[in-house]
């Protein structure tokens, strides 16, 4: 239909740019009171010394989930803001240092700890905190409902003995090697508010910041808390945590100013801000979990120590950390990050790139002609999956993708039904080794997803957590064998160790992590 | 009028109970529960029965009907597993938020689409014409999970004029909250703008080729009244018709929107519920939308018994 010549002059060049003026003029009127500078973080520079003040925003991909308060979770922890622990481990190894507690003696059987703790400590609602607290910190652990993936050590608690209100021994029923991954894990809330805690309502803990107000979906904030234990601390006002359910969104928050730091996020997302200099990608050296190959080792042939031992020969592990992780992950068929006391370069390269290696496995198995098996693997992580796929397919093995959603994967790898191949993520590998086999299902010695059962294996699991003393000779040994067991056995076939990198604005100095990659802002703050 | 109401009612309640028995159904038979999220990563087998046990998904599946029935009909509809708020408060705050984005999108739809369609049928040169007809294509072509990056990279990471995602209380604050809304209320509104903007712009080019607008033309009436007076309103008519097609659609761009502007809507707490297999909070929602049909169709067949008595009588 063409225009009526009547009309045909309406609509100009110039009126077109006139029109495209006023709107821009529409979008200034915004101006009058902005919510981008309302929420600019500081701008990067630099100063000497830490600079107290000022609130760090933070942007999450997922947001709190209350009745999980007291377990390790994939996204930010609050763990270490609004709680403290009793110890925590000095950055880049296993040395035990004090928190809550400021010295610990364990009975020379293994079976008792006694711990001195702070006097000078109060909750965020003024109560003091006393060796009662530790009492219900461990009971509150051992409740299943907790979720506490150490409950195991936990349980392996089986008295008290209070001997003031700030000394407490603990009786154990037999020397565990892991007491102090607990303390680390296990943070110090005020009892009488839990119940309410896990509803997201009222969460009291004696840590650096203090519960403000949650909006479920949106945000979290935390204040700073200004009788804090610590002299000094924390240098920040206040900590807001937002939710932004989408990588592309999050890296755009972070870009946009609108975040300091972006927790979450894969490698492959934060490869667009790794040439940019405003921004510095945070790598902590405890890893943030595994990905591995699981195998149901009730399904035919793979009941073979010799074929699943091909299997492992046969994955590219340096291409899947560099396509899948965006280089963010260490290549190693080993579960344990570099910083764990039984980490060896040998026990990680145990099963290098090897497609000729894997076949005549394969054959000497009595499997030369291949093998067709179903592999399942996370609808929402499909890249690990389909490349483990192409490496087996050139030894021969040719398998059939199964995509499962998170609640059904977890369903099946708890009920035991998982295929004859999956791929999937775990933790628990970077703190005492004796953690892994005892808290992390997969690994777990009396059943686990793979149907795996090894009395040699169970003996040797038994023998790494038993230990009177976590450091000593005969303890590393037993950690050695447990990696032998494991590399050995190849009923779990670990493929990498996650870097665990976060990006942040360049301004955002000295923070932590914890083992459990539980962010610490006690020292961190903006410089101006 | 009282009969026929009465009539009405109990195939709408009948709707209502089928309706809730087979949400409560369905969900169940979707592989995955509640307690396999609660109990975490690496969870052992104890904890997730615990925990199924807490929740009371160990009980038979007609005694967790008829108690989640009994609690709905005494006003309860329970908390959400994982959040842990009140259903009622978390579906009021995230209905709250839909409703603010879909009406700031419809707002938008009815001003940008008109604007559109005006000067796509009046634009003059090759140029402008070109221009015009790219921006609609574009509008109505790109997903919205491509329109809402482009817009964010040119308005919040480049230009830094707006928030590249959030949300703010318009009650609370309506300038900063405002600045929230509007780019996902852009990003949803600009495929239903672009379909209003073809109608518009039909509509203008055929009336302004009638007879009655070169005699007005002749008798000395302005182009531009007779264009807002005459040829527009008579293109408006087709654009009502599609305009309620436009506002269904809105609804459903939104689940889209919210998730990648972390607008806290109901599309996000559906998305989120159902993938970590919150019972209540999914039943309540299923539960509220059959509600919300079944309510529409009593107040349409009302209606219609209203205007027409052999409706009501037969």
């Amino acid at each position: 239909m063409s225009v009526s010549p009547a009309f045909a002059d309406t609509l100009t060049r110039r009126r077109l740019v006139q029109g495209i003026g006023a709107g821009a003029a529409l979008l200034g009127l915004a101006g009058c009171r902005s919510a981008v500078d309302q929420d600019k973080a500081a701008p990067a520079g630099a100063q000497a010394g830490p600079r107290r003040g000022g609130t760090l925003k933070v942007a999450t991909l997922a947001d709190l989930t209350p009745a999980l308060l007291f377990t390790q979770g994939p996204i930010f922890s609050i763990h270490r803001l609004v709680f403290n622990t009793l110890t925590r481990y000095a950055p880049g190894g296993l040395d035990p240092q004090p928190e809550l507690a400021t010295a610990w003696q364990i009975a020379p059987d293994g079976k008792a700890i006694t711990l001195t703790l702070r006097e000078d400590v109060t909750f965020h609602n003024g109560r003091p905190f006393t060796a009662e607290d530790v009492v219900f910190a461990v009971r509150n652990l051992q409740n299943p409902q907790r979720s506490a993936q150490l409950r195991a050590t936990a349980l392996a608690v089986t008295g008290f003995d209070i001997d003031s209100p700030h000394r407490i021994t603990l009786r154990l029923a037999h020397p565990v090697t892991n007491i102090f991954d607990l303390f680390e894990f296990m943070v110090i809330s005020a009892k009488e508010s839990v119940e309410d805690a896990v509803l997201g309502r009222n969460v009291v803990g004696t840590g650096p910041f203090v519960w403000k107000t949650w909006t479920p979906g949106t945000s979290l904030v935390l204040e700073r808390n200004p009788r804090y234990w610590v002299p000094e601390r924390p240098y920040l006002d206040a900590v807001e945590i937002r939710v932004v359910p989408q990588p592309d969104a999050l890296i755009a928050s972070l870009r946009s100013g609108q975040s300091h730091l972006a927790a979450g996020l894969g490698g492959r997302d934060i490869a667009p801000l790794r040439e940019d200099k405003a921004f510095n990608l945070r790598e902590y050296d405890q890893g943030s979990g595994n990905i591995y190959l699981g195998v149901n080792t009730s399904v035919a042939p793979l009941d073979d120590k010799r074929v699943r031992q091909a299997l492992s020969f046969a994955v590219n592990r340096d291409r899947i950390v560099k396509q899948a992780l965006g280089g963010y992950g260490l290549a190693s068929a080993a579960p344990w990050p570099k910083t764990s006391p039984v980490y060896t370069d040998a026990d990680a390269n145990r099963y290098p790139y090897d497609p000729t290696r894997a076949k005549a496995l394969l054959a000497e198995a009595g499997h030369g002609g291949g093998l067709d098996l179903p592999l399942a693997f996370l609808s929402t992580a499909p890249a690990v999956a389909q490349m483990v796929q192409f490496d087996l397919a050139q030894v021969g093995v040719k398998t059939t993708l199964e995509p499962l959603d998170p609640a059904k994967f977890q369903a099946q790898l708890i009920a035991q039904t998982m295929p004859a191949l999956w791929t999937g993520t775990h933790g628990f590998a970077s703190n005492q080794p004796a953690t892994l086999a005892v808290s992390a299902y997969p690994f777990n010695e009396a059943k686990n997803t793979s149907k795996f059962t090894d009395p040699q294996y169970t003996e040797i699991v038994q023998r790494a957590w038993n230990q009177t003393d976590a450091r000593s000779a005969a303890a590393k040994a037993a950690y050695a064998e447990l990696s032998q067991a494991l590399l050995d056995r190849q009923f779990i076939i670990d493929l990498a160790v996650l870097t665990n990198v976060q990006p942040a604005t360049a301004n955002l100095r000295d923070v932590r992590q914890n083992r459990y990659n539980a962010t610490v802002l006690d020292d961190a703050y903006l410089a101006g | 009028m009282t009969g026929y109401l009465l009539r009405r009612l109990p195939s709408a309640l009948l709707v209502l109970v089928l309706a809730s028995f087979a949400i409560f159904a369905i969900l169940r038979l979707i592989p995955g529960d509640p307690a396999t999220t609660l109990a975490g990563s690496d969870p052992s087998p104890d904890t997730i029965a615990a925990i199924r046990a807490d929740l009371g998904l160990d009980r038979p599946f007609l005694a967790q009907y008829f108690s989640w029935i009994g609690d709905l009909l005494s006003g309860d509809p329970g908390r959400s597993y994982l959040i842990g708020g009140q259903i009622t408060d978390l579906i009021g705050d995230r209905f709250g938020n839909t409703l603010a984005l879909a009406i700031g999108a419809l707002v938008l739809m009815l001003v940008l689409g008109p604007i559109l369609g005006v000067l796509c049928a009046t634009a003059r040169g090759r140029v402008p014409r070109a221009l015009l007809g790219a921006v609609n294509s574009v509008s109505l072509t790109v997903p919205v999970f491509v329109t809402g990056v482009l817009l964010v990279l040119l308005f919040a990471v480049t230009w830094r004029l707006l928030p590249p995602g959030g949300h703010q209380s318009i009650v609370a604050d309506p300038v900063i909250g405002l600045q929230y809304l509007v780019l996902p209320a852009l990003c949803l509104a600009l495929p239903g703008s672009a379909v209003i903007a073809r109608y518009i712009k039909d509509g203008v080019l055929q009336a302004l080729g009638e007879d009655y607008v070169r005699t007005a033309r002749s008798l000395g009436v302005s182009r531009r009244r007779i264009l807002w007076r005459h040829a527009l309103p008579n293109a408006l008519p087709p654009v009502l018709t599609v305009l309620g097609m436009q506002v269904g659609a809105l609804l459903g761009g939104a689940v889209v929107v919210e998730a990648l502007f972390a607008w806290p809507g109901l599309g996000q707490l559906a998305e989120q519920g159902v993938a970590r297999r919150d019972y209540p909070v999914v039943q309540a929602l299923l539960l509220l939308l059959v509600g919300v049909y079944v309510l529409v169709q009593l107040l349409t067949d009302i209606a219609y018994a209203l205007l027409d008595p052999r409706v009501r009588l037969g």
